[in-house]
């Protein structure tokens, strides 16, 4: 292994203390303007260089690992690469200077950007109206629980329907946007295919079912040939069937949301199409909905009338879920990441990522028990526990190699899991280093693998000590 | 194809990419995606930039505020959150690989808490307004009571955001209300519809008459063991007492105006910040600081035991994908700019808007000394005209602003019926004034 991270000890940054070479505003300013009740001494922020806090922060980076290293096959999350030219297109300053509260004549080029990708959306899920509004995965399930809420509250059906169910396969954001959202999660096992367990769905969808919530591909990885049937199942209680897009990597031109059966969808924009996810956010997930559900929808949508773009705010039911019309400079990236790849090259993309999920499930399996047999989408899951190691230990010692780690420990479903989206902008020399790793690693005695990480910033964290102490700041 | 598509294809003893999708029926299959095929790098940029040029008014002056504001941004902060290793990450699941990020957010906790003058921060939510509607979600975590006071002139947005965040529980709002004299909230209002069922109070500074509120320095004195929650304007703490000095137990704001960029809308910062006893009650990514296996400092997730990946329906929050480059952004601006750049910029925004009421009185049909309160940025001016008309004559004059008060609030009060918000920054300059004063001459 020739990979060493950068390991510097670098100083908080409040032990940076120099002087600060921050003038842009010349002029003194008398402080008696202040009403001298509420006036404070000094903010209390940290005095520095911007020399310094430029070598601060590059440092930092330097222990970072990211995209643009290398490999980063985290299971559900698609760190494909984030192309550039969406990069160059975002901080164009005439799309990143603009105040939300400008008039519409004034922006008609930002509008523009928003009603194509409104557009695209609708056309890749085949599903009727979307929002651009909600600020990421999780806000967007949550939009989507408050729709189907605001649904069955005009229907008056709220004060029964107080259920949803999830799969146990869920990630976690389902059935807590559910809870947030003031129904009680019902969850139901999977089957031993790792897909929806039919009869279990049907004991659950009652007429107090609000909704069933689940990806497809799942996060096994498997796509649920069911899919019709679990629609009819879930409609034909009165119920909504929600669709977390995380997943939709895998199905892009290829079938639909919409060709499910779907009612309510929301889109990652920062998984599927390529926007850079900062180290934890920022994200975008818009919703879209069908025919039934689009005066429910968030915020103003983007209309077209003869060759002019305005807000349309007459979907004012459930009111705003942000402040303006979502993570413009994130929608405005996926707008050019589809308008880039277009039809051809979306449906390419699912083709190789999908390939590249099941050619690194082959591989591997001699080493690791992949969780169900079958074709896969867009990951695959496999569990580490027959070779005698820990999934956690594996982690690390891809880490040493100067590769991220798959998820692990997730889904819950599946013990010593190892969560694996290899994406579409890898190559089959990548798929194959990673297996060998795998390979390497459930072969090493577990002394050796328990040293490791040693090629990284920081070796081994206790975790048990930083919830016992709790620092969370100094 | 390329060639090891095919190679890669055999192995699996798969003859080509659609004998990968066999597992999906052909009922559902997409006939076809109605989008235009792929177009060059170059053919893009080209037209997104003729779309931005589209938007091109550079010759206008600006004083649009009321949330968002154009400040200027010192280009370190750009160029630190183009990193790469920070822009194309992950959430740092696998720390010890991802040290750089977690120590950053560690770091952006302990300024931003600072700043406030609160004990903690999370390491950021999606915006100001939906860090709001977690807070008083957290305070009804916290004391199990069902009344939320808030001030009636709250942006429309933002309680249209509270009422959505609190639908799932069983939460009733109750208005305040504002002495018209002064623009500050009325203290006496606020005390008497307090009582064992309120769980908290929200209050802004400034507040969303722009007025810097010194009330708010009395609240907690009257709300008895309700929860306080405040929502503060960053660059205001260049010159005022923090939320943590008036007693607050929870204090959130929007973090755009901490160098990052108006977007249109986003993406944005929300800040999260409470007194320690209640992390355990609260949502959101925390970073904490530990040690490794040789002892050396370091950093890691902590508290996971309450977020949805792990507590599932019974997580503080569903929130997973948070702002973490805009908090890294927020922390290269506080760290470039120093205690007393962030002085400066407070007490311009504060000369400029005190310069704006005077420049633009002496029109009759203009009263911009609404309030005896001090205005911070956003200034109400009362103006004579329909809103169409006087719009056109900022367009005319090439002047951004008036946005008119009851379209981002429920307006309670008669003599607010004209007011149209005009707001500075560090950068209005006087050019920019007198051209306001021109266009609202004309009136």
């Amino acid at each position: 292994m020739s990979f060493k991270q950068a390991k510097y000890d670098e100083p908080f940054i409040k032990d940076l203390v120099s002087r600060t070479t921050f003038e842009t505003i010349s002029e003194d300013f008398d402080e008696a303007i202040v009403p001298s009740s509420i006036l404070n001494k000094a903010p209390k922020v940290p005095e520095i260089a911007e020399y310094d806090v430029v070598r601060h922060f590059t440092r930092l980076s330097q222990m970072n690992y990211s995209v643009d290293t290398g490999f980063y096959p985290l299971g559900s999350c698609t760190m494909k690469f984030n192309p550039k030219y969406a990069d160059k297109i975002a901080s164009m300053p005439f799309f990143s200077e603009i105040h939300p509260l400008r008039p519409e004549w004034s922006v008609q080029g930002t509008l523009q950007v928003m009603f194509e990708l409104q557009e695209y959306l609708k056309e890749i899920s085949d599903m009727d109206e979307v929002s651009l509004q909600p600020l990421a995965g999780a806000q967007g399930e949550l939009t989507g629980v408050l729709i189907i809420r605001k649904y069955f509250e005009l229907k008056k059906e709220l004060s029964t329907r107080r259920e949803i169910v999830v799969p146990d396969s869920a990630h976690g954001t389902n059935p807590a946007s559910a809870a947030m959202g003031g129904f009680n999660v019902v969850e139901i096992p999977s089957n031993e295919k790792g897909t929806v367990d039919l009869d279990a769905l049907r004991y659950a969808v009652t007429e107090k079912t609000a909704a069933f919530m689940i990806t497809n591909p799942n996060t096994l990885g498997i796509f649920d040939p069911n899919i019709m049937e679990i629609a009819e199942i879930v409609h034909s209680k009165g119920a909504l069937l929600y669709y977390d897009g995380a997943n939709l990597n895998a199905i892009l031109g290829i079938t639909s949301p919409g060709l499910m059966g779907f009612d309510v969808v929301h889109f990652n924009l920062h998984k599927t199409f390529a926007t850079p996810h900062g180290g934890g956010g920022p994200g975008a997930a818009p919703v879209a909905v069908n025919k039934k559900l689009a005066d429910l929808l968030p915020g103003p949508i983007v209309r077209k009338s003869g060759d002019g773009y305005y807000l349309d705010r007459s979907n004012n039911k459930l009111g705003n879920m942000a402040s303006f019309y979502g993570s413009f400079g994130v929608l405005l990236r996926a707008w050019s990441y589809i308008k880039r790849n277009g039809s051809d090259g979306l449906k390419m993309n699912s083709y190789r990522a999908v390939l590249n999920a099941n050619y690194l499930a082959k591989k591997i399996s001699k080493d690791v028990r992949i969780s169900h047999p079958g074709l896969k989408k867009h990951e695959v899951v496999a569990s580490s526990q027959e070779s005698g190691k820990r999934a956690l230990d594996i982690a690390k010692y891809i880490l040493d190699a100067g590769l991220h780690a798959p998820t692990i420990y997730f889904p819950l479903i599946v013990k010593e899991a190892l969560m694996i989206e290899p994406t579409e902008t890898v190559t089959k020399r990548d798929l194959d280093y990673f297996a060998d790793l795998i390979h390497e690693a459930v072969s090493s005695t577990q002394e050796e693998l328990s040293a490791h990480p040693v090629n990284t910033a920081s070796g081994r964290l206790d975790e048990v000590k930083a919830t016992r102490d709790l620092i969370i700041k100094r | 194809m390329l060639d090891y598509d095919q190679s890669m294809l055999d192995y699996l003893g798969i003859k080509d990419f659609e004998g990968l999708f066999s597992d999906i029926s052909p009922n559902i299959r997409k006939k076809k995606l109605n989008l235009d095929p792929h177009c060059s790098e170059y053919k893009l940029v080209q037209e997104a930039t003729l779309l931005s040029e589209s938007n091109r008014f550079d010759d206008y002056s600006n004083f649009l505020g009321c949330g968002v504001y154009d400040r200027i941004i010192p280009s370190s902060v750009d160029s630190i959150i183009s990193r790469s290793e920070f822009l194309t990450s992950y959430t740092p699941y696998q720390a010890e690989i991802s040290q750089g990020m977690l120590q950053s957010l560690f770091e952006y906790q302990s300024i931003i808490s600072d700043l406030l003058g609160m004990d903690a921060a999370n390491s950021s939510m999606y915006d100001g307004p939906t860090a709001l509607g977690e807070a008083a979600r957290m305070a009804v975590r916290v004391n199990d009571r069902k009344t939320i006071l808030i001030p009636d002139n709250i942006y429309r947005n933002k309680r249209n955001i509270l009422i959505n965040y609190c639908s799932g529980l069983d939460v009733r709002f109750k208005e305040y209300s504002f002495d018209m004299k002064t623009g500050m909230l009325d203290l006496g209002d606020l005390e008497s519809k307090i009582d064992d069922d309120v769980s908290a109070v929200i209050v802004e500074n400034p507040n969303s008459y722009g007025i810097i509120d010194e009330n708010v320095l009395k609240v907690k004195d009257v709300i008895r063991d309700s929860l306080l929650i405040s929502y503060v304007d960053p660059i205001s703490l260049g010159v005022l007492k923090t939320p943590g000095e008036y007693g607050s137990d929870i204090a959130v704001a929007e973090g755009q105006q901490l160098g990052i960029h108006q977007n249109y809308g986003g993406p944005y910062l929300g800040i999260f910040t409470y007194r320690k006893e209640l992390a355990r009650k609260s949502p959101g990514r925390l970073i904490g600081e530990t040690t490794d296996n040789k002892g050396r400092r370091g950093y890691v997730m902590t508290l996971q035991t309450r977020e949805q990946h792990i507590r599932r329906e019974k997580a503080t929050s569903n929130i997973c994908t948070n702002q973490a480059l805009m908090g890294v952004a927020a922390l290269a601006y506080l760290a470039t700019v120093g205690p007393s750049g962030l002085r400066k910029i407070a007490l311009a925004t504060m000369h400029r808007s005190f310069k704006l009421k005077q420049i633009v009185s002496g029109n009759r049909k203009i009263q911009a000394n609404v309030f005896s309160g001090t205005s911070f940025s956003d200034v109400p001016v009362l103006i004579e005209s329909d809103e169409d008309r006087l719009h056109r004559l900022l367009r005319d004059n090439k002047v951004f602003g008036g946005i008119k008060l009851d379209r981002i609030m429920e307006n309670r009060y008669d003599k607010l019926k004209n007011a149209f918000f005009f707001s500075t920054t560090e950068k209005t300059e006087d050019s920019d004034l007198l051209k306001l004063k021109h266009a609202l001459e004309a009136v």
